[in-house]
């Protein structure tokens, strides 16, 4: 056992949302609200972010909708969610027993799209931020095609942060682009208070026997350990050359399942950190985590969180 | 924990035994820590698990069948799902009975699980099988590895429900894909084989295969749609459980459309989670009043359904 003499701070701060520790849940891993319950406490978490929603409800993709691959998986699930208005009146409630902020993903076809769901819970106490989908890669229309195009990042991002109030502006950041950092910096200059990255790879899994794609969808999002070292490449360079200059907290994240993996984020740039396939496997992993993460404080005399985010020798 | 009204959780559990049955099915028994005790005393029939095999080790190379050399190179992440078999909670224990068939990286790491080892299991999962309650008859039909939340139901309804009367329809390829049923041949007629998984409860059970190795040569619906026109039961009185593969699951929706009894089917598929995070495993099912189609989750919803619910 090693000596509590030295109180940690693990807060951190998200534009003027304060979390107390850095762990948070990644979108559309997590559920709404109370779906991990049964296996962790949700309080004890810094942040939630829900699944992603859109301004009317979507069925998803056919099936299959997943498919495992060499250390990771691929998801084409579609954006399958309730609805904005459902979500209002079912899930927002439920946050009220919770202290943890919520943060919620937001995702459309169109600009109007993101911007009726951005109006509607920009009226709602209970969340904290939202966090823009601009990079779903399952979906035909909206998601990614607005993340890859500066052009429509500044639009929307401008046009989102005119109307989502006083709750923080976090825009969720696509690794599916020549140079990351172009992207982020528009999302930065055009409001956001904070940057999330990265959403899942394009990739594609073919049954051999069949000449066809696995998934209904042709391609999907690879996630889970194997896209790690990138993600945490990535979290890097958009904190060098965006996120430190323009005083920017991160949220990295990208096939995180352990304590360690998580530090590395935070040493290459990351201000908080997101679980996203690993709670599939361990659904009380950010518990875990969190713990992993103090202990490694403790045994570098870290006081503060903050010291270790962006150490990168 | 931190839910007291928890109903599922991860649990460590260890293996018992872990017994081959025939050349390619394994009957593994685990023993759950104690603390599991509460919820699972609850679960039910049809309910199912996730199993961590990450973390399990490949048999040697020199011994692992031609067809799985490619796919045992790899990597295993996800747990995968299988349904109980058994449960049995007492004061001091919570012993659950799985039955798996080697099929690929998962399944082939899994028989090198030795008795004493541990696996983390996630459970129960799930909506399981509603009892007959007061119903004269249960048709139970199972098919190729449908077979165990059957065989846990079977026991379930036998110490629950003794007014109803039960009888069993098994199909599987071949003779040999009966060994997950504890499987008796005849001394004289190697056809007539019997299943000692519904014997020991004396369950009147009726077997088909496809290639005629045992039983009636066929599909087990085909055997199910004779007996219900022979033996006419009171579709008011009667209700019918299915697990098998899709084909057949559709095919016994038909026959319960048909004769008007109600079915509950437990579907398969390709699933993350288990848990209703992931969203993959959706299933297609219509409104009976709006007629408009929307997706349940298989491990959330199901794994059972009523079969008039399901888009087949």
């Amino acid at each position: 056992m090693v000596k509590e003499t030295n109180k940690i701070d693990l807060s951190v701060k998200l534009g003027s949302v304060l979390l107390k520790n850095p762990v948070m849940t990644a979108s559309g891993t997590c559920g709404y609200v109370d779906e991990l319950d049964d296996f962790l406490d949700v309080n004890e978490l810094g942040g939630y972010i829900t699944k992603s929603i859109t301004i009317q409800p979507r069925m998803g993709n056919d099936i299959p909708r997943i498919v495992e691959t060499d250390s990771g998986m691929l998801n084409a699930i579609g954006l399958a969610n309730i609805g904005v208005d459902k979500f209002m009146q079912e899930k927002i409630p439920l946050m009220a027993r919770y202290k943890t902020p919520f943060f919620v993903n937001i995702a459309g076809k169109e600009l109007t799209d993101y911007i009726a769901v951005a109006e509607k819970l920009a009226q709602v106490d209970g969340i904290a931020g939202m966090e823009l989908n601009i990079s779903c890669p399952n979906v035909k229309q909206g998601g990614i095609t607005f993340g890859t195009d500066p052009a429509l990042v500044k639009q929307i991002t401008s046009e989102v942060k005119k109307v989502i109030g006083n709750k923080i502006l976090i825009v969720k950041l696509t690794p599916n682009v020549t140079n990351i950092s172009t992207i982020a910096k528009v999302a930065v200059d055009c409001g956001a208070d904070a940057l999330s990255l990265i959403n899942t790879f394009t990739a594609m899994v073919i049954d051999i026997e069949t000449r066809k794609p696995v998934l209904a969808n042709r391609t999907g999002g690879l996630s889970g350990p194997a896209i790690k070292p990138i993600a945490v490449y990535l979290v890097n360079k958009v904190y060098n050359e965006v996120a430190k200059p323009a005083g920017i907290p991160l949220i990295g994240g990208g096939g995180i399942r352990t304590a360690s993996d998580a530090i590395e984020f935070i040493i290459a740039g990351a201000t908080a950190i997101t679980i996203g396939t690993a709670g599939f496997i361990y659904p009380d992993c950010a518990i875990k985590v969190l713990a992993g993460i103090k202990n490694y404080c403790q045994r570098h005399n870290i006081s503060s969180i903050s010291e270790l985010t962006g150490s990168l020798k | 924990m931190t839910n007291h009204s928890a109903k599922k959780g991860i649990f460590n559990a260890s293996v018992l035994q872990n017994r081959a049955l025939g050349d390619k099915f394994f009957r593994i028994t685990l023993e759950l820590e104690k603390k599991a005790k509460t919820i699972f005393s609850k679960a039910i029939p049809g309910q199912f698990a996730e199993i961590e095999v990450s973390t399990l080790a490949l048999p040697s190379q020199n011994t692992i069948p031609p067809q799985f050399t490619d796919i045992s190179k790899r990597n295993v992440i996800l747990r995968r799902p299988f349904s109980f078999a058994d449960i049995v909670t007492s004061n001091d224990s919570v012993i659950v009975e799985i039955l798996y068939a080697v099929v690929g990286a998962a399944t082939l790491r899994m028989k090198t699980l030795k008795t004493g080892d541990s696996v983390s299991i996630l459970g129960p999962l799930g909506n399981g099988f509603s009892l007959p309650e007061n119903k004269k008859t249960a048709l139970l039909v199972a098919g190729g590895m449908g077979a165990p939340p059957l065989v846990h139901l079977s026991g379930l309804i036998k110490s629950k429900c003794p007014q109803t009367e039960m009888v069993v329809f098994v199909g599987t390829k071949s003779l040999s894909d009966l060994a997950f049923f504890d499987v008796k041949p005849d001394k004289f007629d190697k056809t007539k084989v019997k299943l000692g998984e519904f014997e020991k409860h004396k369950i009147k059970t009726h077997i088909s295969t496809d290639d005629g190795s045992a039983g009636t040569k066929g599909f087990v619906t085909e055997v199910l749609k004779k007996w219900i026109l022979e033996n006419k039961p009171d579709v008011n009185n009667t209700i019918m459980y299915a697990c098998g593969p899709d084909a057949m699951l559709r095919a016994s929706a038909a026959v319960s459309a048909e004769f008007n009894i109600p079915c509950q089917v437990s579907l398969e598929r390709r699933m993350a989670c288990g848990t209703g995070l992931c969203q993959s495993c959706a299933v297609k099912c219509i409104d009976k009043n709006t007629r408009e189609y929307f997706y349940k989750l298989c491990c959330k919803d199901g794994p059972v359904f009523w079969a008039d619910e399901v888009v087949w």
